[in-house]
Formats: structure tokens, C-alpha cells, sequence
């Protein structure tokens, strides 16, 4: 008599504990695609979901955040970097640095230095920030997409 | 550029990015960019409507 031929249903794990362990594997997977979306979006705008394989809504992503950043440079918006006894500064720049990559370039290689009496200072700083600001939401967002929270 | 100009590409960025990214349907998509980007340029020129009577002053000194 030959074995029975058994369905996907008959392999999965019945007792309790093999199921709970099947979720917990499941569970850690999840978490480390999701962790290393969130750190490549952190890396650079959109890299994270092309990561999980969202190719058109990385571009479109990219897309915005470096035309936001490019307006804010050519406009010599303010590209904060912490200054001492300006407290808020510390969190100006770390929403500017949400941006990734590009923040480093613009400081490093590039020397960027906004110029306060430019007629589109504010609007400059306003786009470099809300750039930086759009990217860390990215991060969040390739987080939950990685770890099956979001579609 | 005009300031306008720079509040409509202002708009136009964040309204299609959080359309993108809070919507997965297309449909919506389009009902939440319109929303935030006529909300955004609307209330922009509503508030500079509201604030035309009053004197702009001398500008400020530059730091």
C-alpha cells in the first residue's frame, strides 16, 4: 500500500508549539526585511522600496525628495547643522539629515552653505527640511511595508 | 521665481508624496493629492488674502 499523498495543509505544523515557532520564524524574517528597508531608506531616498521591490513608488520617492532638495539648493535655503545654545537646531538638523546621503554630499564634498540674504532663503530652508522630513516618513513607511504591517 | 510659483511646485511635491504614501489605490490617490494640493495653494492665498490689509512694514534686518 503506498503512503498517503499529503496536501500543503497535512505538512504544516499542528501542535501548538510548532506553531508558535513557525510564527516566531516568520515573525523574525519579517523583522529583519523590514529593518534593513528602514536602514537603506535611511541611506538614500526610495532605496528601500525598491529593497521590497516597489520599483515604480521608489522612483516616484526619489523622485520628489531629490527635486526637493535640488529647488533648496539652487534657491541657497539653509542646510541646518547644529549650532551651540540653539537648541532647536539639534532637531532642525536631524530632520534635514532624514535626507540620507544627499545631506552629506551637499555638507562634504560639496560645501554647501546656504546664503541668508538669497531672496529664496526660507523657501530653500523650508524645501531642504521638509526633503529631510519626507525621507525619514519613507523610513517608517519601507518598515512597515517590510514587516507585512502595510501593502 | 516667483513666490507663486515656488508655493504651487511646494504643493504639488508634498501633495503627490502623500498621496503616494498614504493611498494604494489609484482613485484615491488622485481624491487625496487633489484635496491637499487645492487645500495647500487655497489656504496660502486665502491667508495672504486675509493679511493684505495689513502694512508689511520695514523689512527686517539681516542677521
Amino acid at each position: 500500500m503506498s503512503a498517503p499523498v499529503r496536501s500543503p495543509e497535512t505538512t504544516r505544523p499542528e501542535t501548538p508549539a510548532a506553531k508558535a515557532a513557525a510564527a516566531a520564524a516568520l515573525d523574525a524574517a519579517a523583522g529583519r526585511r523590514g529593518a534593513l528597508a528602514a536602514m537603506l531608506a535611511v541611506v538614500f531616498p526610495g532605496l528601500g522600496h525598491l529593497y521590497l521591490g516597489r520599483k515604480a513608488r521608489a522612483a516616484l520617492f526619489a523622485a520628489i525628495v531629490l527635486v526637493a532638495v535640488v529647488i533648496g539648493a539652487k534657491l541657497d535655503g539653509n542646510l541646518y547643522t547644529p549650532l551651540q545654545g540653539h537648541p532647536l537646531t539639534y532637531l532642525a538638523t536631524l530632520g534635514s539629515m532624514g535626507m540620507g546621503l544627499p545631506y552629506f554630499l551637499l555638507l562634504y564634498p560639496l560645501h554647501y552653505a546656504g546664503d541668508v540674504t538669497a531672496q529664496g532663503y526660507d523657501y530653500g530652508t523650508a524645501f531642504l527640511l521638509s526633503a529631510g522630513l519626507m525621507n525619514l516618513l519613507l523610513v517608517l513607511d519601507a518598515w512597515d511595508v517590510g514587516t507585512g504591517r502595510k501593502e | 521665481m516667483s513666490h507663486f510659483l515656488l508655493m504651487v511646485v511646494y504643493a504639488l511635491l508634498l501633495s503627490v508624496f502623500f498621496a503616494a504614501l498614504w493611498r494604494r489605490n489609484r482613485r484615491e490617490q488622485v481624491v487625496l493629492f487633489l484635496q491637499l494640493f487645492v487645500g495647500m495653494v487655497g489656504g496660502g492665498l486665502l491667508v495672504a488674502w486675509l493679511m493684505y490689509p495689513f502694512p508689511s512694514g520695514p523689512p527686517a534686518p539681516i542677521p
